[in-house]
Order: structure tokens, then C-alpha cells, then sequence
């Protein structure tokens, strides 16, 4: 009988299983709506978080560096449709 | 777990069986997997030494046997020194090794 090699394994069991190099992601960025359609709001208040303009800014909204819509007057909030796939959020002063 | 059997006939150990994983640690990390590797390892190639032709060992799926062919005084004393080293690996992890003997007088 040949000596035996010295495997050092020869009693471990299933080969560990690759570690995976992912595991990693950033925190969520809490985008979408901030004012649901019909609220009242104030003037400057953030109406929609968003990459890109997933959502256009409508009448008497504006839009910030970082896409972000906010109302320009105090007034209730109205998603809209833009065109055939668009969509606008406006604000309408409310009558007195 | 690995079980160790040892088989004995009027007192002579006939056949040692090891069978099972130790489970301790992951492969490539598991220090009882290697313990006992290296104690059974180096007891069969230092047997081998003396006599090649007097024991043989049978490796299958998950199970070594080691089995005694010719008897004599030099592969007793390190089959005895092996299991006295696997005996004090269980005593240091028990839930990873653990040895029984089964006394055959046929």
C-alpha cells in the first residue's frame, strides 16, 4: 500500500461556498410624492422628490436644480396629465 | 460530526472507521477536520514505514477504514498512540468528534 498525501481536508465537509462580493447598497433616497392630489399646501412646500422629471412642473410650480417640484403659491395640489404619457402637478389658489 | 469505530477482537484492534465531517469550521478553515487528517495521516504513513504490506486503508465517500492485516508490537503502539490523540480531540470537542469502540469476540 503507497503512504497517503497529507490532506489536511480530508474530513471537512462541502467546499465553502464563494463569498459574494456584493451585499452592498445605499440608503433609499425617500423620493416620490410629498403632497397627495387635493392637499392644501403653502408656498415653498415640496410637492414631488424625484430623479429626472418623472413628473413635470404645471401652474404655479417650480422645479429645483435636483428636479425637485415645490409649490409657488399657497394653493391645493392637482396631478395632471401632460400630453399623451406626461404627468404636471399644478397649485390652484384656493377662492375665497 | 466524525464518529470514530474502533473494532477489536480478544482485545486486538482489528479495524479503526472513521466516517463524518467535523463541522467545526468552514472547508479550508476547520482546525478538527485538519487534526484529525493529519493524526490519521501521519499514523498510516509512519505504519507504512515499518511494513506496507500490514494494514490497509479502504477510503470511501465520507468513511476511511483503516484495516489491520499483520499484527505487531510497532503498528499497535501508534494505533493506540493515534486514538489516544483522537481521544483527547473529542474531549476538546465533543460536538465535533466522537469515538466509540465495539468489542467482536467472534
Amino acid at each position: 500500500m503507497n503512504r497517503m498525501l497529507l490532506n489536511l481536508q480530508l474530513f471537512a465537509h462541502v467546499k465553502a461556498q464563494g463569498s459574494t462580493k456584493n451585499g452592498r447598497d445605499s440608503a433609499g433616497r425617500r423620493l416620490g410624492a410629498k403632497a397627495a392630489d387635493g392637499e392644501t399646501v403653502s408656498a415653498g412646500s415640496i410637492l414631488y422628490r424625484q430623479r429626472g422629471t418623472k413628473i413635470y412642473p404645471g401652474t404655479n410650480v417650480g422645479m429645483g436644480k435636483d428636479h425637485t417640484l415645490f409649490a409657488k403659491i399657497t394653493g391645493v395640489v392637482r396631478f395632471e396629465r401632460l400630453g399623451r404619457d406626461k404627468k404636471k402637478v399644478s397649485v390652484y389658489e384656493v377662492e375665497a | 460530526m466524525i464518529k470514530v469505530e474502533i473494532k477489536k477482537q480478544e482485545g486486538k484492534i482489528k479495524e479503526v472507521l472513521l466516517k463524518g465531517h467535523a463541522m467545526y469550521d468552514d472547508y479550508g478553515k476547520d482546525i478538527v477536520c485538519a487534526g484529525v487528517s493529519s493524526i490519521f495521516i501521519t499514523t498510516v504513513n509512519a505504519i507504512l514505514k515499518f511494513d506496507q504490506n500490514s494494514i490497509k486503508v479502504i477510503e470511501e465517500k465520507n468513511k476511511v477504514t483503516l484495516r489491520v492485516l499483520k499484527e505487531s508490537k510497532e503498528n499497535e503502539k501508534m494505533i493506540e498512540n493515534m486514538l489516544e490523540l483522537l481521544q483527547e480531540l473529542s474531549q476538546n470537542y465533543p460536538k465535533n468528534i466522537t469515538i466509540r469502540e465495539d468489542e467482536n469476540n467472534e
